[in-house]
């Protein structure tokens, strides 16, 4: 009877001693964050901007932001208040802890209660904090003790959280105001941990030449925070990355557009990037990949190619399978009809009993809408060629003859035509004689487009005169 | 004290105000796996906690929805699934946006989810056994926990007295396993089929080709497994089983497992004027014992060395892999379905050739140098049907049997690449330790000799190859793919001799 009469008094008290919920929010419960837009770009980099509902007593007073992204980039830190200037902001790591309260107790009086180790009895006491150097020094009356010394147990209960103390890192921001009363407050900030790609599922009909393609957004949120419930826009483009520390862009891009489009996508562009908006509002939340659909067309021309590179004027030990390349346009006539943002392309085709499967994938850069577009997915089974240096004869110490036979083979039942590169042509290499007609794209190689029968085979010479 | 629970349980209910429903799926009703082999395993063989392939897998599942937004979770999916490969088929426009969350439930995430709520604090008397619960707000979780009682600021479990935090319900957005899921919206309640679709790791499969080696060492037998292995936590049921042989272009993803934190405890500076630290000496003794039940662990995980395949003759009405062909790949697919369990591995027949005509050639690619080596068993062929074979072969790795005595014994272990209909098929073996090659240099500069001595320890007569560069000259050398070659037979414990020199 006196236990639940104790508990009924406890939870009165209790009522009195809690903190104010948070804030209502347009955002939702359990956070303060309150409108929110969100602008992010393709290198781990997003702007976030926050309008709060701020009540601001005349004069100056102290105000915290909970819940900005735990990856803030607090020097980016920008606030704009109606009628009220901002006289500081800080971004407070003094994170609540049990080592941070005792060492902010110092000079203070904390209570003690020990438990009686064989009967439970409770003993009340008070005591002051001494010192907090590799153990707690107490001064208890007229006694100097170490906290548990004796390996006792005893709860010390603080009186209250110090002011400076966070159970989080913190923006506070004093402001002064020239007017008392509620009024929207736009806090905006960049942050890391937010980024995005493209992704596309591309289904190939081998017997139409088409394909479907599909692109979703990819957007992946490892920041720390939830956003919830914000407008949201992403950029096609990556900015600033000189000063996104320790940040690492990488440069090599893959090499899939063939011919780089000029045709103008009909997409939000700001600047060089085209934007992507997405159509509502959304909660991002903590460690979460999510994906919106940006880009759905049926029926674009495609068509499957071959492709063999030999890297050197080099034998290879073996028949070497050529890559199988699918070729596309973005172009508005004939193609997807529109910019392809960065991402990665995997490629899908029907299995006899028309069941989707995977044939392989290749990673995009920002291609521009009106491109040429040729994707290696895989190796060919079926297609092989084998380089062999028939002969190779120096004319002189810095000139070489060499002579080559290229054997491309065709284990399909249908005709193809292999664009079959042989590359490493430095100096001063000529072509100068060839059983088929090749092409020079650049210094660096030469190119001949070699059809191959059904279950047969084709053969390609050429001799090549090198000077170094 | 009863009142307390009841408290929390209402103030839990104010806090989730959910305009969409959850639609769980449990499930998938019917699966489809596609299994694609890791290009860059070489003849490793399949280590169940680390395929480097990766699997299609297409799920079918039947959903209700209500009208308006919902959420429907798909559970069942793989652990290693790349969420964005994820595609959702059957609800049309209907979806809003495809999502996949990591934060998993765990002690750690319990308690950072609880920040500023109230939590029950327990403490239970080691002397008397006494319970006693007190409301709790948790004020910092990040490094030690820091709680807020009736009577004042606390830290958890720096007292001495055994204590712990109960919390009401599981805060909303926190699940047991990454979980996929889509955000839908219909006008009208929905009832149909779904298909899901997405790559996962965690998968691989190998061709293992067993041959064996007629008496007059000209024919051979081969038969083929398709050896499928799923190194993933989740199994898949009566699936339609396919592998895919080819090398198809894909980056690897790692996949986040999710994020599981444990409560951090950490306590103020626990100083003390003894000698013997208390506190460090039972710390020193629980590490030790972290360090022991780790051991364990990790001898426990390494599974269990995969069975070495069943070797018996088989008769005709076996299950075997039917090829087809997908784009410029090769799909096998197992006639039946079948169930590819968690952590575990399954071999169905892949082709099978009672009679493969082969040739065995002793090869060797040696350096113009002074040398003593043992040449290399190459067992050759054509993938044709005249030579009893002529089908797709897919890369794998050879076990080569012969026949002493009706007994069948190893005699050597290969590989072979993925080989086209009518590419010619080596298999490069073993060494063969009684055919030998002895390299000499006679003479220096311009006008050093090269002589090759090749001896055979066997009573029969064996044919070797040797392959020389191209600018090799000598009477025997005939040119053949790019390199110059002496085909020569070695008669039966004898030995034969070549001469070349370098025309440099």
């Amino acid at each position: 009877m006196r236990i639940a009469l104790l508990a009924g008094l406890m939870l009165t008290s209790s009522m009195a001693w809690a903190d104010p919920p948070a804030p209502n929010s347009p955002a939702g419960e359990g956070t303060a964050q309150g409108d929110l837009s969100i602008t992010i770009y393709n290198n781990d980099l997003a702007l976030v901007q926050d309008i709060r509902r701020l009540d601001l007593p005349t004069g100056r007073s102290r105000q915290n932001f909970a819940d900005v992204s735990a990856a803030i980039r607090p020097e980016t830190v920008g606030l704009a208040v109606p009628d009220a200037a901002v006289v500081e902001q800080n971004f407070d790591y003094d994170l609540l802890s049990p080592t941070s309260l005792m060492q902010k107790s110092v000079g203070d009086t904390i209570t003690l209660i020990r438990t009686a180790p064989m009967t439970g009895v409770e003993t009340r006491e008070r005591a002051k904090v001494l010192a907090v150097n590799g153990g707690v020094v107490l001064q208890i009356g007229e006694r100097i003790e170490v906290l548990r010394d004796d390996g006792l147990p005893v709860r010390v209960v603080f009186d209250k959280v110090p002011e400076s103390l966070r159970a989080r890192p913190t923006l506070s921001v004093t402001l002064d105001s020239r007017r008392a009363g509620q009024r929207p407050v736009t806090l905006s900030y960049l942050s890391n941990g937010l980024g995005w790609s493209a992704d596309y599922v591309a289904l190939f009909d081998q017997k139409a030449s088409t394909i479907d393609v599909q692109g979703w957004v990819t957007l992946r949120n490892t920041s720390g925070t939830s956003f919830a419930n914000a407008k949201t826009l992403l950029v096609a483009g990556e900015v600033g990355s000189e000063n996104n520390p320790g940040g690492y862009t990488p440069r090599g891009r893959p090499r899939t557009i063939r011919a780089a489009g000029t045709e103008t996508a009909s997409r939000e562009q700001l600047g060089d990037f085209y934007l992507y908006p997405l159509a509502e509002r959304t909660t991002i939340a903590d460690k979460q990949t999510k994906q919106v659909s940006f880009l759905d067309v049926q029926g674009a021309p495609a068509t499957r190619g071959y492709e063999f590179n030999n890297g050197w004027l080099t034998t290879s030990q073996e028949p070497v399978s050529a890559s199988t390349v699918l070729r596309f346009s973005s172009s508005r006539d004939g193609g997807l009809g529109d910019a392809l943002p960065a991402g990665t392309v995997r490629v899908y085709q029907k299995d006899a009993r028309g069941n989707p499967q995977f044939v392989g994938e290749h990673a995009i850069g920002h291609t521009p809408m009106g491109s040429q577009i040729g994707l290696a997915t895989g190796q060919a089974f079926d297609v092989k060629v084998r380089p062999v240096v028939e002969e190779r004869t120096r004319l002189s110490s810095s000139r070489w003859k060499t002579r080559m036979r290229y054997t491309l083979t065709n284990a399909t039942p249908k005709p193809i035509t292999v664009d079959l590169f042989q590359s490493g042509l430095v100096g001063d290499t000529r072509v100068t004689d060839e059983s088929l007609k090749s092409a020079r794209p650049n210094a660096d190689q030469v190119r001949w487009s070699v059809p191959v029968p059904a279950n047969g085979e084709a053969i390609v010479t050429a001799t090549f005169d090198s000077r170094y | 004290m009863r009142g307390a629970p009841v408290l929390l349980a209402l103030l839990a209910l104010a806090a989730r105000v959910d305009a969409q429903a959850i639609v769980t799926s449990p499930a998938p009703d019917r699966i489809a796996v596609t299994v694609y082999r890791n290009p860059d395993r070489g003849l490793e063989p399949l280590s169940l906690d680390w395929l480097g392939g990766y699997a299609l897998v297409s799920e079918t599942r039947h959903v209700r929805l209500p009208a308006g937004e919902s959420e429907l979770r798909f559970e069942g999916v793989t652990s290693g699934i790349v969420p964005q490969s994820a595609i959702v088929t059957g609800l049309g426009e209907a979806v809003l946006e495809k999502n996949r969350d990591a934060r998993l439930l765990s002690p750690g995430a319990l308690l950072d989810a609880s920040l500023g709520e109230r939590l029950l604090l327990k403490r239970t008397d080691k002397a008397t056994g006494k319970v006693r619960e007190q409301e709790a707000v948790v004020r910092a979780t990040s490094d030690g926990v820091v709680l807020q009682t009736a009577g004042g600021i606390e830290a958890l479990r720096c007292t001495g007295l055994p204590e712990t935090l109960i919390a009401s319900q599981v805060p909303p957005g926190l699940s047991a396993k990454p979980t996929l899921s889509v955000r839908v919206r219909s006008p009208d309640p929905v009832e149909r089929d779904v298909t899901l679709s997405y790559i996962t790791n965690n998968f691989d499969w190998q061709a293992n080709y067993v041959a064996e080696l007629a008496p007059g060492g000209d024919r051979m037998s081969l038969f083929a497994w398709l050896t499928l292995a799923n190194g993933d936590q989740t199994g898949l049921a009566d699936a339609d089983t396919m592998a895919v042989a080819g090398k198809l272009n894909r980056n690897r993803v790692e996949v986040s497992p999710g994020e599981a934190k444990p409560i951090i405890i950490s306590c103020w500076p626990q100083g003390t004027t003894s000698d013997i630290p208390l506190e460090e000496l039972a710390k020193a003794a629980s590490g030790e014992l972290i360090v022991v039940t780790g051991s364990r662990i990790a001898g426990m995980a390494a599974p269990a060395p995969p069975p070495p395949p069943a070797m018996a003759e088989r008769g005709g009405g076996d299950m075997m892999a039917e090829e087809e062909k997908l784009g410029d790949v090769k799909l096998y697919r197992i006639p039946e379905q079948v169930t590819v369990a968690a952590q575990s591995q399954k071999q169905v027949m892949l082709l099978k050739r009672p009679a493969v005509a082969v040739e065995t050639v002793y090869r060797l690619q040696p350096s113009p140098s002074e040398f003593e080596s043992a040449l290399e068993r190459v067992l050759v062929t054509r993938n044709d049907p005249a030579k009893g074979l002529g089908l797709p072969l897919p890369a794998g790795g050879v076990a080569l049997f012969g026949r002493q005595q009706g007994r069948r014994i190893l005699i050597g272990e290969g590989r072979v690449d993925d080989h086209a209909v009518g590419e010619k098929v080596e298999i490069r073996m073993n060494e063969a330790p009684g055919i030998r090659a002895r390299g000499t240099v006679v003479g220096a500069g311009k006008n050093a000799e090269f002589v090759v001595t090749v001896t055979n320890d066997a009573p029969e007569s064996r044919a070797i190859e040797i392959r020389l560069p191209l600018d090799a000259r000598g009477a025997r050398l005939v040119k053949y793919e790019g390199s110059m070659l002496w085909r020569a037979r070695v008669p039966a414990n004898g030995s034969a001799e070549l001469r070349y020199r370098l025309d440099r």
